[in-house]
């Protein structure tokens, strides 16, 4: 039987993976899909409550709701990043983050 | 409207008329003929003209006051108003009689000069400002006519001003009498604190009532009065504030005249008159009014004994009866200042434009460079020594009327000591003018005399005008019928003319000898002044640099006023500047190039501070009790 405790050691788990990843990992690249996971475990955390926690109609809508929403800023934010990832290629020509220190004084 | 309806009510149009003169002049002179001069001219005959009317009025209905709220500030309303009584009408006419006659007069003097429409405006500026300050009803008003008369003589004095000193003597002028302008303002305030009014009539009630019953204390209404005093005592040239009336030679002649005739030095005089009932209230100060006039009269006149300018010599011949008039406030005597102020102010205006004339025939100004100018200039000669005679006290000249009242009210009212004192300053009086009548007009003609003209009838005629008025005020002394009970009565209600024979005889033989030693001295040259000063060679040194008043001045600017700002400027380079404004900077610029490299520019390095963020809030927040 699936209850709400599996939902969130696999919501955390993939999170922690997540957190891992973009901390990391050097390329670009791999930091993005690392970014998308957290961003998948929080949308897994968020069915689970919906799905099993007592809730009113309402509430148990808005949570798979928020969810739709951050399945959409994702792929919004997606887009955006691998098109800075691919000028960031252009310019420098590398993806490596270690490489990529201008941003201090 | 018929001429009969200009009454008192219409006092307020004389600075009125002065002042849009000002505006005038200053705004479209350029464009007038002339540069506008007319302008000022007029507006002050006008002003002498309305005078009359206001003055007979006066004598017919008596004192009235006009006045209405211009700012009303909790209980206490500031108004805006004129006196119209005996003293300030007095002064009105004074003040107009004279500067009509200067101005007149300038037109003459000061032809040619680039700036002549702006002498004028500064002129009618001047003349504006000493007529609202002998009408103003009340000490906030009175104070800012007050500084406006200081403006004003700053900017005629140095109104040449590409020349140095004169743009030194209005600085001067300015700053000296700023020093007891401060006194002025604190007094009035400390007065406003202690009554709740600005208003000199109301103040006189006011503080009288206070003092008897208990609410104001005698130490305040005399610290109040005393601070009071420094104001007058700036503007009237007492010691230790003389200085600057010297130096105030520089401006053109005219305006000379002017500031030791009728406005300027007559307004410290005035300021006294006019608040004497509550000078009454601390006689304590009312003494050191006394002390302070009977010095200054004798000690400026030791001084005006030796200086060799001609303007210089009127100038301490100035100060020394400014403090004849303050000694005479000091004992009580309203009617004998203010007789003397008119008095030595027609007489003086006189004995300036004299000076100016004598300067524009000859070009010199020192009174050795002069002589024996009786010859050349007939009507300047004959005019002078009325104006020096009348200044002497001789009889019956208006100046002898009037130093015989103060010494009546002296005797009256102060010890003997005083009154011994002022009889030597009468007699020193007597002998220093005489000693520059004599000097410029008889003896040898000189060089520069030779050539000597007599100035155009626009000079001579304010001269002939003031002669006659200088030699015939003195019958104002006189009871004349209807409310006109003679002069000190009309302005102090001091009751009638009286006269105690014995010391007008002794005033007078004193002025007589005073004027026979300068005769036998400069004159005849029986006395010899050189080997008297080669016998006394520390008195005459003493005398020659004026008491070495203005060195001690400059030594203290020089070692406690300077030395002072040294320090300040110091404490500010050290500690406001180094320490407060740069020593911040630098601990800024100091920890930023630390701190700076927590910035490592390494992206994981920030993620990683989010993420440690973000655990220690949740760690607090799962763990807060």
């Amino acid at each position: 039987m699936i209850e709400l405790g599996h939902f969130q050691v696999l919501s955390a788990a993939l999170f922690a993976i997540g957190l891992y990843g973009v901390l990391a990992r050097k390329s670009a690249v791999l930091i993005l899909m690392s970014i998308e996971l957290m961003l998948n475990a929080v949308n897994l955390n968020l069915i689970g409550f919906a799905a099993f926690v007592d809730f009113s109609e309402a509430q148990r809508a808005l949570g798979q709701v928020i969810v739709i929403f951050v399945i959409t800023v994702a792929a919004a934010e997606l887009a955006l990043a691998v098109a800075i990832i691919l000028r960031l290629y252009r310019n420098r020509s590398t993806v490596n983050m270690d490489e990529i220190d201008i941003m201090k004084w | 409207m018929s001429l009969e309806s200009i009454g008192t009510d219409w006092a307020w149009v004389i600075p009125a008329l002065s002042a849009s003169a000002f505006l005038v002049v200053v705004l479209f002179g350029r464009y007038l003929p002339g540069q506008g001069a007319f302008v000022s001219v007029s507006a002050v005959l006008l002003g002498f003209v309305l005078f009359g009317f206001v003055l007979a009025d006066l004598l017919e209905n008596g004192s009235s006051v006009f006045s209405f709220d211009w700012l009303v500030v909790g209980a206490t309303s500031i108004t805006w108003g004129v006196i119209v009584d005996p003293l300030s009408v007095t002064m009105l006419g004074l003040v107009t009689f004279v500067a009509l006659l200067v101005q007149v007069y300038s037109l003459e003097y000061m032809k040619g000069e680039s700036r002549f429409g702006w002498y004028f405006a500064a002129h009618s500026l001047f003349v504006t400002a000493m007529l609202v300050l002998v009408l103003a009803d009340n000490l906030i008003f009175l104070y800012a006519a007050w500084e406006l008369v200081g403006l004003g003589s700053y900017l005629l004095i140095g109104f040449w001003y590409d020349k140095r000193p004169a743009a030194e003597a209005a600085k001067k002028a300015f700053v000296t009498t700023r020093i007891g302008d401060v006194g002025l303002l604190i007094g009035i305030i400390l007065l406003y604190k202690a009554t709740g009014t600005f208003e000199i009539s109301a103040l006189f009630h006011s503080v009288e009532a206070g003092l008897e019953s208990g609410l104001v204390s005698q130490t305040i209404v005399n610290v109040a009065m005393f601070l009071i005093f420094l104001g007058a005592m700036g503007k009237s040239a007492q010691f230790p504030f003389h200085v600057w009336l010297p130096d105030a030679m520089e401006g053109p002649t005219p305006v000379s005249a002017l500031i030791h005739a009728a406005t300027m030095v007559a307004a410290g005089v005035f300021l006294v008159a006019r608040l004497m009932p509550l000078f009454e209230m601390a006689p304590d100060v009312l003494l050191i009014v006394a002390a302070v006039g009977l010095f200054t009269f004798v000690f400026a006149g030791t001084i005006a004994l030796v200086m060799r300018d001609l303007k210089r010599a009127l100038a301490y011949s100035t100060i020394s009866h400014l403090g004849l008039m303050m000694l005479s406030l000091g004992a009580a005597g309203v009617g004998a200042a203010m007789f003397h102020l008119v008095a030595h102010g027609l007489s003086k205006a006189l004995l300036f434009l004299g000076a100016g004339s004598v300067t524009h025939g000859t070009d010199k100004k020192g009174i050795w460079d002069m002589g024996g100018l009786r010859h050349k200039m007939p009507i300047t000669t004959v005019t002078f020594l009325i104006g020096a005679a009348s200044l002497a006290g001789i009889v019956p000249l208006s100046g002898f009327f009037s130093k015989d009242e103060v010494l009546l009210a002296v005797l009256d009212n102060r010890s003997p000591v005083f009154l011994v004192l002022a009889l030597a300053g009468v007699a020193l009086s007597a002998l220093y003018i005489g000693r520059v009548a004599f000097v410029v007009f008889f003896g040898t003609p000189s060089e520069a005399s030779r050539d000597a003209h007599e100035s155009p009838w626009l000079m001579t005629g304010p001269l002939v005008i003031l002669a006659i008025g200088a030699a015939v005020a003195g019958v104002l002394v006189f009871e004349m019928g209807g409310s006109y009970g003679g002069f000190g009565d009309f302005v102090a209600s001091e009751g009638g003319f009286h006269v105690e024979w014995w010391l007008t005889g002794v005033a007078l033989a004193l002025a007589v000898a005073g004027v026979l030693t300068a005769w036998l001295t400069y004159g005849s040259g029986t006395i010899s002044h050189s080997r008297l000063a080669g016998r006394y060679p520390a008195v005459h040194g003493l005398l020659v640099n004026k008491f070495y008043v203005d060195e001690a001045y400059q030594w203290a600017i020089d070692r406690v006023v300077l030395a002072f700002s040294r320090f300040v400027a110091l404490f500010d380079r050290i500690v406001v500047n180094d320490t407060g404004v740069d020593g911040s900077a630098m601990t800024v610029i100091l920890s930023a190039l630390r701190l700076r490299h927590l910035q490592s520019g390494r992206m994981y390095n920030y993620g990683m501070a989010m993420a440690l963020g973000v655990i220690g809030l949740t760690l607090v927040w799962w763990l807060k009790p």
